[in-house]
């Protein structure tokens, strides 16, 4: 098999991936050892648990942009109750309870009373941050009990646990995309919306739930979020919507057809991951990393765009 | 009475509500001034917010319009501040404006690279020349000849007032009374129709981003004259505020529908809202909250709007 | 066209690669690349350390203030290992993580600006926000005569500077019976929104006398927003950045608090690298509190691309 059919069979986000991670190896001598690419992973993990259910939003034709608040508040809360009750049990739970319930408002907003989802989440965005800013008091909520940092520190297995629960969520999505009657209305939610009601379906429950589930993984990525902090800080997750969608894009998921495609997503992740990391390893001054983000995400589609039309 | 117009009116009347709301909570709302000082804000965001309901009516959206701001802003501002020369200044801010607008449109209407994505890469790679054009320091002290499109005044109402109300006749003119302005509505409804139907799509998209990096592009100069300084993120927290006057304005991400002086009531809503906020001195912890609640209930509003409209038509009102 | 790009890529980070210097490198992290006061922070580090023949790598993120990128940020410099780190966190208390990970490398890191509430440190540089909006504060009362109305423009709610300086300065109007507190509003450090809350404050407040900025940025915004409407007021400030000067020396401002990012930035690089070559350092150097004001604003008016590192002898130690 020649170079060029390989490189056209490849998807765009894992021939940038390849290229950066080769390009790197060469340039910069902590960039292949194993401990930079376990560094990789972790750094990585937070924006992954977000970004993976956000295909799904986005799928739907939709966009969470409220979803980086809802991880602030969840993780402010999460702080609160362990703080306060000095169980961690509880804590998770409790930021779990706030991830679900955002995410079920914006589903109902959203599915329900039928509003744009950009609008809807923008305003959801402004109401949550207030909260997190309100329930914090505008400062870092700190002196967590020391077993909650095991969720970002700790193994199983010889295996850091950020990874090994990456891994899990990435399979329960995965399943539920591709292996249920759930993930095919998803499929179909984008761009064929009518023929899911002519069908009988009640599509406004499964756009609901795309919302819900959302809310409740920005949740388990507040865990991860908090623990890596040790700390709840009542604006730290902003913007983290902006990564997540920039990491679906570049992975290759449609914003116009509803064509998903989750392993893009997680290759979008590791690329912008593997792009920061190296251009920190290389000592690249900051203005040019956030070009470099910037030509990157266009790059992953021209490249895509160029694959679909080789001969 | 159509079903755009029945929600533009609720629209107007929401706002008119919110009014009557401020005025009776604080009894300087209703003054001269605080009238001129709204308006004079609002501007600010309906430039921005004027090209890129262009670009909404097409089914695309441009997320690069508060980078857009800023490096033309930047480099505007230390060309003026050099050689002292307003006209160099405004042709910089309007040229990079416009020509960003023109990158958009060739990679959206060529490249067919989906707007959001195009324009959310551009975003990142005019924020980078802006950070490394800027190096952390702000450029300021601006020619007096050039202030006054920001701060000076025409028979008592200030510029940027006069320039907001000509944009917005001028534009709604453009939109809703010429040939180029139906294809765009034509384009955002359903792109292959309009183009069976002989729309020169490609080229009116590329119009269509040209138009907003130009309008950005103003409103870039315009900020230059008010706050007679330029830093690297002068505009970088102003493109959700914009994105959310066209949405609450009443366009719709799904393209064809929207009008300009929806987006300007848009824009009078989010600045009354923190004109409102600041009389009242409500708790800054509070305000983010107080903004999403406000933007929640007037889409919600115009959805029943809608909705309400629609169900008569259907019994035959 | 793939492979053309291929190789593009490598060469440029080929290129990058061999850029590297030798000799020894201090990684300094400052919150953001839009702050006048980070950057003169920046100029004073490499300034320092090519004084002392040792060279700087800048971390900022690209997304101002942003607590994850800084950890991130960490995490890299950790596996490049560098002789030593400057270190000003995005947030004292969430980024002491990052601190201990640094600890845990053996890498020696000093802590510049603001106060870590954790975290080993070989020596903390800075200046109390607290003291300099008290002191920078009261010269605005005594300029009032002790008597007035007075209005607070905040800073970002949750940052530690902000929340400082907003004490300092209700404490230091509470020590004049005579003064009002009328109203207190975020303008988030920017100067827009400065200029647009303090338009909104005029229209119920038009009869104020003074307002407190907590930066520079939103004072000069407060500036344009008094002239535009035909009001006056004394303005102060904290930074006192370029414009501010500017504005002090043309008799339109009252005063700036210094908080002399250039000096951190230099002292902190000094002791950094003393530190890596295991030479005596003092384990906090506290800045004067200087409140710039027209009668002592010359020294400040020299950019700072020009200004000198203090040499070793003439730092203030305690």
């Amino acid at each position: 098999m020649s170079a060029a059919s390989l490189a056209a069979r490849t998807p765009g986000a894992a021939f940038m991936l390849g290229v950066l991670a080769v390009g790197f190896a060469a340039a910069t001598p902590g960039f292949a050892s194993l401990p930079n690419l376990v560094n990789v992973l972790l750094q990585s993990s937070v924006l992954l648990l977000i970004a993976l259910p956000m295909t799904l939003v986005i799928m739907t034709e939709g966009l969470d942009l409220s979803v980086g608040a809802v991880l602030t508040l969840a993780s402010v809360v999460l702080a609160l109750v362990a703080t306060a009750s000095g169980s961690v049990t509880l804590a998770i739970l409790a930021g779990l309870a706030v991830g679900f319930s955002c995410g079920a408002v914006n589903g109902w907003l959203v599915a329900g009373l039928d509003l744009p989802p950009f609008v809807a989440t923008l305003g959801t965005l402004g109401m949550v941050q207030g909260v997190a800013l309100a329930a914090s008091g505008g400062q870092s909520v700190v002196g967590l009990p020391p077993t909650l940092l095991v969720w970002y520190g700790g193994h199983v297995a010889m295996l850091p646990l950020p990874i090994v629960i990456v891994a899990l969520a990435y399979t329960a999505m995965h399943v539920l995309l591709y292996r249920t009657s759930f993930g095919s209305h998803v499929f179909a939610l984008g761009g064929n919306r009518e023929a899911l009601a002519f069908a009988g379906i009640r599509y406004r429950g499964t756009l609901a739930a795309v919302y819900a589930l959302n809310g409740l993984m920005a949740g388990f990525a507040a865990i991860l979020f908090t623990a890596r902090l040790d700390a709840g800080h009542p604006t730290a997750g902003i913007g983290t919507e902006f990564d997540a969608i920039a990491a679906v894009a570049v992975g290759g998921t449609s914003f116009e057809r509803g064509n998903g495609w989750l392993p893009g997503t997680v290759l979008g992740v590791l690329t912008i991951g593997v792009l920061r990391n190296g251009l920190n390893l290389l000592a690249v001054p900051s203005s040019l990393h956030v070009a470099c983000i910037g030509v990157l995400v266009i790059l992953a589609f021209v490249i895509e765009g160029a694959k679909g039309t080789a001969p | 009475m159509s079903r755009a117009l029945a929600q533009l009116l609720a629209r107007v009347l929401a706002v008119l509500a919110l009014c009557a709301v401020l005025a009776l909570l604080s009894d300087v709302f209703l003054t001269r001034g605080n009238i001129v000082n709204v308006l004079r804000q609002t501007s600010l965001l309906f430039f921005l917010a004027s090209g890129l309901t262009l670009v909404v009516l097409t089914a695309g959206l441009d997320l690069s319009v508060g980078a857009n701001i800023s490096l033309a802003a930047c480099v505007a501002g230390t060309a003026m501040k050099a050689t002292g020369e307003p006209l160099l200044g405004a042709a910089l801010g309007l040229g990079i404006g416009a020509a960003v607008g023109l990158c958009n449109g060739l990679m959206v209407a060529l490249l067919r690279i989906p707007s959001f994505i195009a324009t959310y890469g551009m975003l990142w790679v005019l924020q980078g020349a802006a950070y490394a054009y800027m190096a952390g320091q702000p450029v300021y002290g601006f020619p007096r000849a050039f202030r006054l499109i920001g701060v000076g005044t025409v028979g008592g109402i200030p510029v940027p007032i006069l320039l907001m109300a000509a944009v917005l006749a001028l534009g709604s003119v453009f939109t809703a009374r010429t040939i180029w302005g139906q294809q765009i509505y034509a384009i955002g409804a359903n792109a292959t129709a309009a183009r069976l139907s002989g729309v020169p799509v490609k080229r009116r998209l590329i119009l269509v981003y040209l138009l907003s990096g130009a309008t950005t592009g103003l409103a870039a100069l315009i900020f230059l004259a008010r706050l007679n300084s330029a830093e690297a993120d002068i505009g970088g927290e102003l493109t959700l505020p914009a994105i959310a006057a066209v949405l609450i304005g009443g366009a719709s991400l799904f393209g064809g529908v929207g009008s300009l002086f929806g987006t300007f009531i848009g824009a009078l809503l989010l600045t009354l809202v923190l004109n409102g906020m600041n009389l009242l001195e409500v708790d800054a912890r509070w305000q983010p909250f107080v903004t999403g609640a406000i933007i929640l209930a007037a889409v919600w509003i115009d959805m029943r709007t809608g909705r309400m409209f629609a169900a008569r038509a259907e019994k035959g009102g | 066209m793939r492979r053309t790009l291929l190789f593009a890529v490598l060469g440029m980070l080929a290129a990058a690669g061999t850029a590297r210097a030798d000799g020894e490198t201090v990684a300094v992290f400052t919150k953001n690349q839009t702050n006048p006061f980070f950057a003169a922070e920046r100029v004073g580090a490499e300034r320092a350390a090519a004084a002392m023949g040792a060279h700087v790598i800048q971390y900022v993120p690209t997304k101002p203030d942003s607590i994850p990128e800084q950890l991130s940020e960490i995490d890299d410099v950790v596996v490049k290992k560098p002789s030593a780190v400057v270190f000003v966190p995005v947030d004292y208390k969430a980024m002491v993580p990052g601190v201990q990970r640094l600890n845990a490398a053996g890498i020696p890191v000093v802590n510049i600006t603001d106060r870590s509430a954790g975290g080993d440190f070989v020596a903390f540089v800075g200046a109390s926000d607290y003291e300099i909006a008290k002191m920078t504060a009261r010269r605005l009362m005594h300029a009032l005569g002790g008597k007035g109305k007075v209005i607070i423009l905040e800073g970002v709610r949750g940052a530690l500077t902000a929340q400082d300086r907003l004490r300092g300065f209700k404490d230091a109007i509470a020590e004049n019976p005579g003064v009002t507190l009328v109203a207190s509003q975020p303008g988030n450090y920017q100067r827009l929104q400065g200029m647009q809350v303090m338009e909104n404050l005029l229209q119920a407040h038009p009869d104020v006398d003074g307002v407190l900025a907590a930066n520079d940025a939103m004072a000069i915004g407060a500036l344009d927003a008094l002239a535009d409407s035909g009001h006056s007021a004394q303005v102060i400030g904290i930074n006192a950045t370029r414009e501010a000067i500017d504005a002090i020396k043309a008799g339109k401002m009252l005063a700036s608090g210094d908080y002399n990012g250039f000096l951190q930035g230099c002292i902190g690089t000094m002791i950094a690298l003393r530190a890596a070559r295991h030479e005596s350092v003092p384990k906090s150097v506290a800045l004067p509190v200087v409140v710039v004001d027209k009668s002592n604003y010359q020294p400040y008016a020299v950019p700072v691309e020009k200004r000198a590192c203090p040499k070793w002898e003439d730092v203030p130690q305690h």
